[in-house]
């Protein structure tokens, strides 16, 4: 079975026309996206701000990252399934979308940067507090962090204008 | 001028021309609308979550708030920039679009709210329930002008 064929099926599929075809079912899991980039988005952008040193000074990295690690945690999970529902309403038309195989080569950086900073930076908040300067790795780690969410919008929102 | 007489103004004015322009003018301006709401909601959320006792617990309030302002108000600025961007391009059907109206109540409501009531409680020694109550609030407004701002390409 091809990519394309597997994208002609899921299309037919009953959750992928009830969410196409019911009037309010696309708007409300798009206005939840939306909702969880806005609350959860916020936050990572609030521990980037921090480790690049350009605000938040009062906080320690550990509380921010650690404070806030569940709600990211439960934010990526709702924004990965309600655009896995998104997605699963028009999966022919995700097949032929640039912005849509960009979005989701940007995903599978995403998981990368987790997994490469994730002992250097984000399980080791204490040594960076105790740092005299905020350590270039974690500078790194956060100014990626923050070019790779701002793709991810862009690339998201210009699906919508793939034709 | 009469209103209906300066939206068609609008929607012809340079700024609207150039967001009608080249086909990728909307979703840049559009996307950057979205990263104006993640700093302008996002920042108010983690200080509402912090109220309700759901985050970074170990700081005070007052504070997280405070080192937050810059950024919500750099958010505000964004989006302030960016949605009238957006009206020009359609000016005449935004303004009588339902969701459209309905979104400017919630959001002139939200912005009063948050520089005012949201503020006093943020700034209070102990916010406790009140804070609680406030952090709703603020949360479901937000949730509201967000909502509303989906609905206006359905209706």
């Amino acid at each position: 079975m091809s990519l394309l064929s597997f994208c002609e099926w899921l299309q037919e599929t009953d959750v992928g026309t009830a969410i196409r075809e019911g009037a309010l079912l696309y708007p409300i899991i798009g206005g939840i996206h939306l909702l969880a980039i806005a609350l959860f988005g916020g936050m990572v952008l609030a521990s980037d701000i921090r480790m690049l040193g350009w605000g938040m000074r009062h906080e320690s990295v550990t509380d921010l990252i650690s404070g806030l690690r569940v709600w990211k945690w439960i934010g990526g999970v709702v924004v990965v399934v309600t655009g896995l529902l998104l997605a699963w309403c028009e999966p022919i038309k995700m097949y032929h979308s640039k912005s849509f195989w960009i979005k989701m080569t940007l995903l599978v950086l995403v998981g990368l940067h987790a997994l490469i900073f994730r002992r250097s930076v984000y399980r080791n908040t204490e040594a960076l507090d105790q740092a005299p300067s905020m350590p270039m790795i974690a500078r790194i780690a956060a100014g990626l962090s923050l070019l790779l969410w701002a793709g991810l919008v862009f690339s998201g929102r210009l699906i919508a204008f793939d034709s | 001028m009469t209103v209906p007489e300066f939206m068609q103004w609008l929607s012809t004015s340079p700024v609207a021309n150039a967001m009608n322009g080249p086909e990728w003018a909307f979703p840049m301006v559009e996307s950057l609308h979205f990263i104006g709401f993640a700093f302008l909601i996002g920042t108010i959320a983690i200080v509402d979550f912090r109220m309700l006792g759901l985050a970074m617990r170990r700081q005070p309030v007052a504070q997280i708030a405070s080192d937050l302002a810059p950024w919500t108000r750099i958010g505000l600025a964004m989006m302030l920039i960016t949605g009238p961007m957006m009206f020009s391009a359609d000016a005449v059907t935004y303004s009588v679009n339902p969701s459209f109206r309905l979104k400017m109540i919630f959001l002139a409501i939200a912005i009063l709210y948050n520089f005012t009531l949201h503020r006093m409680a943020v700034r209070s020694e102990k916010p406790g329930a009140v804070g609680m109550l406030a952090a709703v609030v603020s949360l479901l407004l937000w949730t509201s002008v967000l909502g509303a701002g989906r609905m206006i390409a359905f209706v």
